[in-house]
Order: C-alpha cells, then structure tokens, then sequence
C-alpha cells in the first residue's frame, strides 16, 4: 500500500469516512483492496483502530465476522467459486473440489477452512454465499470475471491457461 | 445537469428523456445486467458498436445503442431490443454478437427489419411504466406480443416496470418514463400523511419476506418525533439463490432513490442509507452514479423541489454476512459493529440506527413505493389477492428451462410459474420440489405445486414466500442433501449470540451430516425434529427462528428419503456420496460395481470383470443389449465429452467369455458356492426379469426356489416383448442356462391366479414373491377399437414372439411414442409392411430410447406428430379401414416436463389395414386382489416401500408389479433388494453381502482424461435389416471394448467410497 497516496494511504481512506454510517466497514473494505495482497494485516488493523479511535478488539471483531475480510494474503489469482442453492443443485461441490484437488488441496473440506492459497502464492480458492448469478449456475469468478455454467472441462482450461499465464 | 425546481423544469426533462425511449433513429439495446455481461451481452455490445460506426461510416446512417438493464429472461441472454421509430420494439432473444451487422443493417433498411423481424421473438407495441404509457407503434402481425412468450405469459411488471427499457444509468431516461413525478407530486401536492394513507390503501406488505404491512410500520416511523431520523434499504440480499433486489437496483436504481426519498417525505426523516451487498459491484455502481444524478437535479439533498424537505441517503457496503439482512443486525454492522441482532422491541422505529428512529424496508418494497403514489393505492391492491395484493419478483432458477426473473401478482399458482413460465425440467428429469425463500424457506414438493404464491398459502405448507428466491429441484437433488446445505449455511452463519442458534444448528448439521454418511438412527431423526421446532421457538431473531424450516419441511413432505438414508444406505438421487462407490453404480439400479469391471478390463482380467458383472447383473449378455443404461445418464465423463458407455462394455465381456468357453467355469464357481440348503421354498410368481434376479440370488442363499410361469418359456418381456433384432434369443437361452445350473425350478405352463390360486402357494412355500410384470395394454378409449384389425401392442409383440401373430394387411398405423411402439414398428418393417408411426407430441417427446427411434428413422419407417387419435373407423364390414386424428399443436409444458398437445379443430383420416395400439401398459393384478393381495386403482400391488412386503403373511412384492411399467435393470434393482429382505425375514440374518466378492484392481485416477469420444460399435446397416430378424447392434471389438474402458474417470477412487454392496 502506497501510504503517501492520498486516495489509497489509510489515511485517505479512514478521512473520506469519517462519521458516515457504514464507516467502519468501508475503510476494512478499501485498505484490504488497497492492499498488493488484498488483506487485512495486523499493522494495518492496528492502524485503523488508532485512527479511527476504535478498540482493536471491535477493529478485530469486525474484521472476523463478516466474511469479505482476508486476514491472510491471497493469491496473485483469486478463484471464487458460488456455494449458493442454484449453484450447489447444479453441482458446484465437484468444482470446488475439483479446482482444490488441482492445484494441490486433495484433502480440501470447505466446512473445515473457507480458503486457501497455493504456497507460491499464484492461486486462492474461496468461496461464497451467492454472486446473485443464479440463473447462470454454477457460477465460478476468476480475477473478479464471472464465468457461467461452468463445468469441470472449463474450469480445467482456465486454471491451465491461468497457470500458463504465471509460466511467463 | 440543472437543478429541477419546478414542475415546468420537470416536464422539460421528462420530454428529454422521451426523446431518448423514442428517438428519431433506431435505438438497440442490450441488456446489460451481470447475468447479461455473464453471457456475453458485452460482446454483443461491442460488436454492435463495431457495426454501426462502419454503417455511420457508410452511409452516415448508425442507431443508438444503448445499454439498458435486464428484461429479466437470464436463461435467453443476451438480449436485444431493436425500435425502429413507428415500430413495435422487437424483442430478440440470445442474440449474437455475429448478428451485429444484421441488427444495424435493419436499422435503416426497411427490408432487412422485415427479414430480421422472423427472428424476434417478440415484439412490444405499448409499453405501461406505470408512471406513464409509452407507444411504440404497430406491425410486425406475424409477430407474437412479448406477454405470449411462454416466460412472460402471466407476468405482470409494476417493480420491474423499467428494467430491461430504460437505460439505468441516464436519469432523463428514468424521467422520461415517468420517475420523480411521483416525487414531485407528492412533495407538492401532498401531506406526508396522506403519502401514508395511499400506501395503506395499497395495501402493500415487506417484500422482504416477512410481510408485515408496511404503512403500519411508515405510521410507527411517522409518529416518532425526532431532528434525525433514518430511512434505510436492507439490499443485503444475502439469501443463496435469490438475486431479484441485484437486478432491482442495477436495472433501475432510480425506482429504490425516488421510493426512498417518498418514505423519508412520508415518515419525516431527513437521512438515509442502502446498505448493499460488497458481492454485487455493479448494483453499488449504478446506485452510486443514481445518487449523483439525483443530488445534481435536486432531488436529494436540501429543499427538494424548492419545498422545505430536505433529505440525503448514501450507500454501506455490507462485507459478507447474512445475519446482517436481519434489521436490528443491519443496523449494528453500519454502525461499525459486528452484525448481532438484537431483541426487539424497542423496534427500529423506536431505537435504530445509532439509537435513532429508523424505518428499513427492503429493495423491492421501496420500488413499488413510486408506482403507488403515482397510480393511487386502489390500482394496486386490485392486483394479486385482497390480503396479500400486488406482485412480486422471483428468481426462478435451478434444474428448470427458462431461469430468470418472474415478477407476478400474488395468487398465481405455483404450477404456473414452474411449468408455465419455467418451462419445466424437460422430459427426462422429474421436477421433485421447489425451495421457496432460501434458508429461511422451505421444499414443497411437486404434489403441492397446486398451492397458490401468496404469503398466507405458503406459510400454510411450512415454506414462506421470504424474498424471491425459488430454487427448482430435480431427481438428482437429495432432499436430506438440501436440508443439510441449508443447515450448513445458517449454522456457519449464525452470530452466535444466542444459545438455540448456535449450538442448536451445529447440532442438527451433526445430525444430518451423519444421514447424509448413513450412521444415522432413526431416534436421530426424532432428535433432529425436536432440535428443529426448539430452535425455530425460542432463538433471538429471524436467522435462527426460521433456519429449521428447510429441515421441518423436507422431514415432512420427504421423510421416506431420509429413512431410505439410514436404513438402506442409499442416496438415490446420487448427492450423498458416502453411500455409493460412483455416480454410475449409484444410478445402475441394480447397483453394478462400474468403475470395477472397467479397471479389470483395462488390465486385461476379462474373466474376473466377467465375475464381476455376473455376481452384480445376473443376465449381463442381455441387459447389455436392451437396457436403459442408466449408468450413462449420470457419467462424471459427460461433463468432459461424452459419457461412458458402460453397458456396451458388460454386453462385450459377456459375449466374449461366451466365446472363448470360459463362462462355464464362473457359473460352475457360483454354483459351487451355493449356501448350504436352508430348508425355505420360495415360490416366484413370473419368469420376467425381477423374477429371474430375486431367483438367482435367493437360490445363492441356500432356499429352494420354484418360478412358477404362465408361458413356455422364460423370460418374460425379455422374451416375448423385446424382438429379436434388438436381443437375439440365444442370447437369452444362453445365459438363462445359468439358472438351471444353480438349481433354480421352473413350472411352464401354470398362471398363478388360475391355474394355482396365490393363496394355496402361500401355504406350500414359506416366502411367495409375485413379480408379475406390466403386460396388460391400455385402451385408447376411443370408439371403433373393437374393430377387426386393430391390435393391441404388447400382445402383438408377445404373439409374434410366440410365432402366433395375426396376419396384417399391408399398411399398418402403429399409435404410440413408446419402446412397444417403436418395437412394433420396426418388426412389421421386417415383415416388409408399409409402417407408419403416429404419435400426439412432438419426437423430442417420445418416451422410447433415442437409439430406437433413430434406429427406426434410418429404417424408413415413417413418423407422424401431433396427431391425437379420435376414432377408429371401419369399413362397414366390422374391418378396420382408416384412423381419424385431431391435428395438435404444442400448447403448455405439462408437469412431464413437456408441452401439452391442445386442440385445433382439425382433422386428418389416415388409412390402413391394421392398426397397432401402443400407448402404455398397467400392471393386471386382478387375480391376486382375489386373494387378498391389496393394489392401487391403476392395479399396482401396494408394498411397504422398503421391505416390499404385501400385507399377507409371506407374500412379497417386486419389479413392475409394484412400480408400475419401468425399465428391465429397475426390475431387477428392485428383485436384489426384495431377495435381500426375504432372505432377512426367511433366516433372521442379513447375508446378503455373502453373494459378493472383493476384486482388486489398480485404484490410480488418471492423471489426465484418456481416450476419445464415444467409441461406436458396428450396426448392421438398414438395407440389410428387412425380411429378417438379425441382430443390429454387433457390439465393440476388443479394441474399441478398452478404448472405451480407459474413458473412465474413476470416480470410485476415493477414501470415502463405500462398496456397492455390504
């Protein structure tokens, strides 16, 4: 995070808040997406607290409860797949194992960890609620593109051109 | 853009607006909602932008292109409308970006929109906003209006009266079609009371889902004096499989700003927030760029209108948390808290926001709020039903053909929406339930879709109408499968504060995890229901109160499939996958260790993989021929290319072991094997293919068995209702040799019923199993079927196998769409007859095997559609000489999941000689109801679903007799889980799982997928077929047999795969 930077430094953001409803949420919001990894860390919580004269512990409490903040650094990839009730009718428990198996995760339960990302930090799977593309299930958002009906062969052939991407 | 402080200033910007809705040039539009970019509107777009600068180019003669938001029909994404100026829009469906010329080129040429117009699908002359009525113009006749298309027939847009027409992100365009002037004249004209009043008037409930009357909580809000008080709209739409308030608010994000700044007008309050889902990026940019624009014209912001009310809203980010659609919870996670809810009251109206009064109505609530105002309550509460009136949206979608968005008065039955505007499933999934209202929600299941949609109706049946989410439910679909998703969902959901939700839910997906892996008990599901109605009494808040539902509901309407779970482990709809081995063994009804038989192949062991099939499929050489194949309806490899073609290969290791002399080795080891005599007769009633199977296993078991058979031979249809060419009967007399060898007795010749009475073989043996099949044919009911000449089509093909055929003329009309009349068909082809197959719906819905009918195509044989029998007429002679059909058309999809054939008034005489009658079978138990046996009016024997017992003592059940007609490896399947029950009750033991053998084979998945597309066995070609009754299908080479076999996919390669038997 460039903290010079007036738009993206906390600083900018924690002061474009500033008393509006929602406050706190929003600067969680823009410093994980300010930052190169797209997460939470622990200086930038305790930074946040301080500026925003808030308690750590609710800065934390936040941060854990609701499930759009990493605390930990994603993947330069980010491969979300949709758990919601069209997708999952449609079959998107075997994709997100498929995609999990893939790139090395066999042992991969989603009820156990929400996420994971690849040890030379390339890829992250997640998944979530409902992407409200229901009439498109299943749905899988790869780099924040969302791809419709998907199935094993195509996500096979992203993640292979993703990977091929990464090669170079 | 200028501030509008007057009315003047607002009708200059409403014509504005009208000149861009009805420009002087032709205007495409894309619709350009995320479902819409998601299925490549946004190539479409750019191709079309392409297009029209070369047209501009050209002939300086380009249309506008606009991106407009969703219509709401997401499964015919991407969709364009095209207006030429003096036209009827016309509406095109999955347009494609290759099309761009096309659709610019007709912009300005009058006979290319003539060409093109074919391809709409429909057209819009009139469109009502609600706000205003705008005209298009007229023509385009052969076109049908956009309201018959089957999607929209029945629909009614008053929330989604802009989506998909104007384009969101231009406010002139939302004032040309009539926004703000509801504003406006409210402001103006109107006390805030009176605001109120109106939509009391209206009538108007939370679309939320709870329904709770909203001028009654506006009023609550009103009467709470206060400088500061807040107006919020919950977007947090965090319900799975619902997305109407995304599409609401990209669509149209004006109606939510106009209907929001009503209510703060009407309830006194001067600030205001969206709280919107971080998952939807578009909504929250289009809500962004309308806030702009509404602020820049002074609708927002202070002294709206020049008048003395004042007013802002803005928007929060919600970051992934459902509780937080909860109001009390919503409004702690704006104020920078986690989102717990808290009780109430105090209501939000008292102590909200920051401790202020606060009102919070959901997306879709606010949206009607303009119209209300505009058209006076009246107009809407004479929509829908008195007490829940106006309409809703719902996202229709899962394992149904037209997903998208529905909006429809309230009251429309669920019928209507699932067939009728859904479209159905198609023919060959059954739609089981639809899950109403997500989490929260509950599965009706497909006998109820009777119910009406209106809050009162659906609480009465366990679902609530919740926010709009309608999830379609197939046979593949477990209902236990859908409960413990639910469950999953709201327990990882829950905020914990409150004990019954967070430890009651983890308790129930305890539960249901433990179904769902068949180590539950039955006292678990007596447990699971206690914990349910516990929690849904005594949790804090709406989450937890309502998360039982999905449980309550499937425990109710489908509690057979939770004890089939536990007792049978077993998950027939192929969900669960802790109870099968693969998807294609748990779809084999008689559950043949697939992926087994295929390793053992590919490593060369064919006798093994022969032992194998045999010990799973006791007439492998023949069901390999004629079965259904299940198995490839559900092959993970389809997902790839194409599936597997696993009964191929079971025919291929059966004829093969025939041929190199080895099978007699494997039956000698079965029969050495035989368990030691257990001293119990059992008497089988039918020869047929349950018969056989229960026989073959029961005779393993060590009981004597006798099948008693009413024919020469056995069989059954295998013999005397599927011909020769399809299953040679040598084939059949093959492997029946098999039966003899272990010992099985058959009685030829002896109709149990006539010859025996059922009951005096009760009394001789200590088990009776009757498995008499459905062989009686139905009656078309029309007159003239008592003519000579006219056949029945079972009984045809059953006297033709017995060499006892009548002799037909020349030309013979075969009626039906099903297996028996294709097979009738394609015989009398072979007796070189002139055959014609008539049939009452279209080919995509004939019942029969696809490979049949193909099959008899390439034969010449002719098909007529659409062509409902009447009568059949004579010659005056008592002779048969002509059909008279009633010409069909396809009318809507019925709940087989195909379109009903309605009527036109006009007929067509077909002349024949004979005429072959072949439009189902029932089961004919009428000589056991004699005896006590107990069946349904259609003439099923009624059996306890799960031991398949009859009411008498010691007389079972199985196969068609109590399915009704179903395909030969469902028999069977059903005859392996009636031999395993008999012989439980017979001995007090469960052996069953003796019969098997462990075979070890290599269990490495492959790294990548191998082999090709469906490798195709040799036919016998067509000119070759007539005047004999050879085989067609010559079956794999070798070659082609492991080609095939490496295809798989091994899905049985898992630590939790469980053994197909025991």
């Amino acid at each position: 995070m460039d903290k010079s930077d007036p738009r993206t430094g906390l600083q900018g953001i924690v002061q474009r808040y500033a008393g509006r409803p929602g406050a706190l949420l929003g600067i969680l919001e823009e410093a994980q997406q300010a930052d190169e990894h797209k997460y939470l860390s622990e200086e930038a919580l305790r930074q946040i607290a301080d500026m925003t004269d808030t308690p750590l512990s609710r800065v934390y409490s936040v941060a854990t409860f609701y499930s759009f903040f990493n605390l930990k650094p994603q993947g330069k990839h980010a491969i979300v797949v949709c758990r919601g009730t069209a997708c999952h009718t449609r079959g998107s428990l075997a994709l997100l194992l498929e995609a999990a198996n893939r790139l090395g995760f066999p042992e991969f339960r989603e009820d156990e960890e929400p996420s994971f990302t690849t040890e030379d930090r390339m890829f992250t799977v997640r998944t979530v609620a409902c992407f409200g593309q229901c009439a498109l299930a299943p749905v899988v958002a790869v780099d924040g593109v969302i791809y419709s009906h998907m199935n094993t062969a195509r996500l096979l052939s992203i993640l292979e051109t993703l990977r091929k991407g990464v090669r170079k | 853009m200028k501030p509008i402080k007057s009315m003047a200033d607002l009708e200059a910007a409403k014509a504005r607006g009208l000149s861009k809705l009805v420009p002087a040039t032709t205007r495409i539009s894309v619709g350009m909602g995320t479902c819409g970019i998601g299925n490549g509107a946004d190539l479409l777009f750019a191709a079309l932008e392409k297009a029209a600068a070369k047209a501009a180019g050209k002939n300086g003669m380009a249309p506008v292109l606009k991106k407009v938001g969703c219509f709401g029909f997401c499964a015919a994404e991407p969709l364009l409308t095209l207006a030429v100026p003096g036209k009827p829009v016309l509406l095109f469906t999955k347009a494609d970006a290759k099309d761009a010329a096309a659709f610019v080129e007709a912009a300005s040429d009058p006979k290319a929109l003539d060409k093109l117009a074919k391809k709409a699908d429909g057209k819009i002359e009139t469109w009502d906003f609600r706000t205003s009525v705008l005209r298009f113009g007229e023509g385009f006749p052969e076109v049908r209006s956009w309201n018959q298309i089957p999607f929209f027939e029945g629909q009614e847009k008053v929330v989604l009266r802009d989506a998909g027409i104007i384009d969101p992100e231009d406010v002139e365009e939302y004032l040309g079609a009539g926004g703000y002037g509801a504003l406006a004249k409210a402001v103006l004209s109107m006390k805030p009371a009176d605001v109120i009043l109106e939509v009391d008037r209206a009538g108007l409930r939370g679309r939320g889902g709870a329904g709770f009357p909203t001028a009654r909580k506006w009023k609550m809000m009103a009467d709470r004096p206060g400088p500061e008080k807040w107006v919020v709209c919950n977007a947090d739409e965090g319900d799975p499989g619902a997305y109407m308030n995304r599409n609401e608010i990209e669509s149209d994000p004006h109606a939510l700003v106009e209907g929001m700044i009503l209510g703060a007008y009407a309830m006194g309050a001067n600030k205001g927030f969206v709280y919107v889902r971080a998952e939807y990026p578009l909504a929250v940019d289009r809500l962004r760029k309308a806030l702009d624009d509404a602020r820049a014209l002074g609708f927002l912001g202070k002294n709206i209108l020049g008048t003395d009310f004042s007013f802002d809203l803005e928007i929060v980010m919600g970051a992934g948390a459902f509780v937080c659609g909860e109001e009390t919870a919503l409004t702690s996670s704006a104020e920078g808290k986690a989102g717990r809810p808290v009780p109430r009251p105090p209501f939000p109206a008292e102590k909200g926001f920051k401790g202020l009064p606060t009102n919070i109505n959901n997306v879709e609530t606010w949206c009607n709020v303009p119209a209300i105002v505009s058209k006076g309550g009246a107009w809407f509460a004479g929509i829908g039903l008195p007490k829940s009136t106006g309409t809703k949206v719902f996202s229709l979608v899962g394992k149904v053909n037209n997903t998208g968005l529905v909006e429809l008065p309230l009251g429309t039955k669920l019928e209507k929406m699932v067939y009728g505007m859904g479209g159905g499933a198609g023919m060959n999934k059954a739609i089981r339930a639809v899950q109403s209202g997500g989490p929260s929600g509950g599965c009706i299941p497909a006998d109820k879709f009777d119910a009406t949609i209106d809050y009162e109706s659906l609480a009465s049946i366990g679902a609530i109408m919740g926010s709009g989410g309608m999830v379609v439910m197939d046979q593949d679909n477990c209902m236990v499968d859908v409960a413990r998703y639910f469950v999953s969902f709201t327990a990882a959901e829950s905020c914990g504060k409150c004990a019954p939700c967070r430890e009651g839910l983890s308790q129930m997906l305890r539960i249901l995890t433990d179904v769902s892996k068949g180590t539950a008990t039955y006292a678990d599901l007596d447990e699971l229901e206690r914990l349910a109605r516990t929690i849904r009494d005594s949790a804090l808040c709406g989450l937890g109160q309502t998360a039982a539902n999905p449980v309550l509901t499937t425990l109710k309407y489908f509690r057979e499939e939770y004890e089939r779970h536990i007792r049978d482990k077993r998950c027939d709809a192929g969900t669960c996958e802790q109870l099968f081995c693969a998807l294609c063994e748990n779809s084999c009804p008689m559950h043949m260790n697939i992926p087994g038989y295929l390793a053992l192949l590919k490593e060369g062991r064919l006798e093994e993989a022969y032992e194998l099939t045999l010990r799973d499929n006791p007439l492998p050489g023949t069901i390999g021929r004629i079965c259904h194949f299940h198995c490839s309806m559900r092959c993970r490899r389809e997902t790839l290319d194409d599936p597997v073609q696993q009964g191929e290969i079971h025919r291929y290791l059966a004829d093969t072991v025939r041929k190199m002399g080895r099978e007699q080795a494997v039956w000698k080891r079965l029969a050495d094997e035989k368990a030691k005599p257990t001293g119990k007769k059992v008497a089988i009633v039918g020869s047929g293919p349950a018969g056989l199977a229960a026989a073959f296993y029961l005779v393993r078991l060590g009981h004597e068995v006798t099948i008693y058979e009413d024919k020469e031979k056995a069989g059954g249809i295998l013999r005397y209702g599927i011909p020769a060419y399809r299953l040679p009967k040598d084939e059949l007399d093959h492997e029946l040799q098999l039966f003899s060898k272990l010992g099985i007795k058959f009685v030829f010749r002896t109709r149990v019923g006539r010859d025996i009475a059922l009951a005096d073989l009760a009394k001789k043996a200590d088990a009776v199993l009757v498995c008499v099949g459905a062989e009686g044919d139905k009656a078309l009911a029309i007159p003239g079927e008592d003519l000579q000449g006219v056949h029945p089509g079972y009984e045809y093909l059953d006297l033709h196998a017995a060499k006892k055929a009548p002799k037909t003329g020349r030309r013979v009309l075969v009626i039906g769409g099903g297996n028996v009349a294709i097979d009738a068909a394609r015989t009398l082809y072979r007796m070189d007859k002139d055959v014609v197959v008539a049939y009452r719906r279209t080919r995509a819905d004939m019942p029969a095997n696809r490979a049949e009918i193909e099959g008899a195509e390439e034969e010449g044989i002719r098909f007529r559609f659409m062509l409902a029998p009447q009568e059949i007429l004579g010659d005056g002679k008592g002779r048969v000489r002509a059909v008279r059909f009633e010409i069909m058309k396809a009318g809507p999809i019925d709940r087989s999941g195909r379109p009903t054939p309605v009527s036109t008034g006009h007929f067509e005489d077909i002349p024949c000689d004979d005429v072959i009658v072949a439009v189902g079978e029932k089961v004919d138990s009428g000589d056991f109801v004699k005896d006590g046996i107990k069946a349904a009016k259609d003439g099923r024997i009624l059996a306890n679903p799960f031991t398949l017992k009859t009411d008498l003592p010691n007389v079972w059940a199985t196969g068609d007799a109590v399915t009704g007609p179903a395909t030969a490896a469902e028999a069977m399947g059903d005859a392996k889980r009636v031999a395993r029950e008999m012989d439980k009750a017979l001995t007090g033991e469960d052996r069953f799982t003796t019969l098997f053998r462990d075979f070890h084979y290599n269990m490495e998945v492959p790294v990548e997928p191998e082999g090709s597309r469906k490798n195709r066995p040799r036919h016998l070609p067509p000119d070759q077929r007539v005047g004999n009754f050879i085989e067609i299908n010559l079956g794999y080479d070798g070659d082609q047999a492991i080609s095939e076999a490496r295809r798989c996919l091994r899905c049985d390669v898992r630590p939790d795969a469980r053994s197909p038997w025991r």
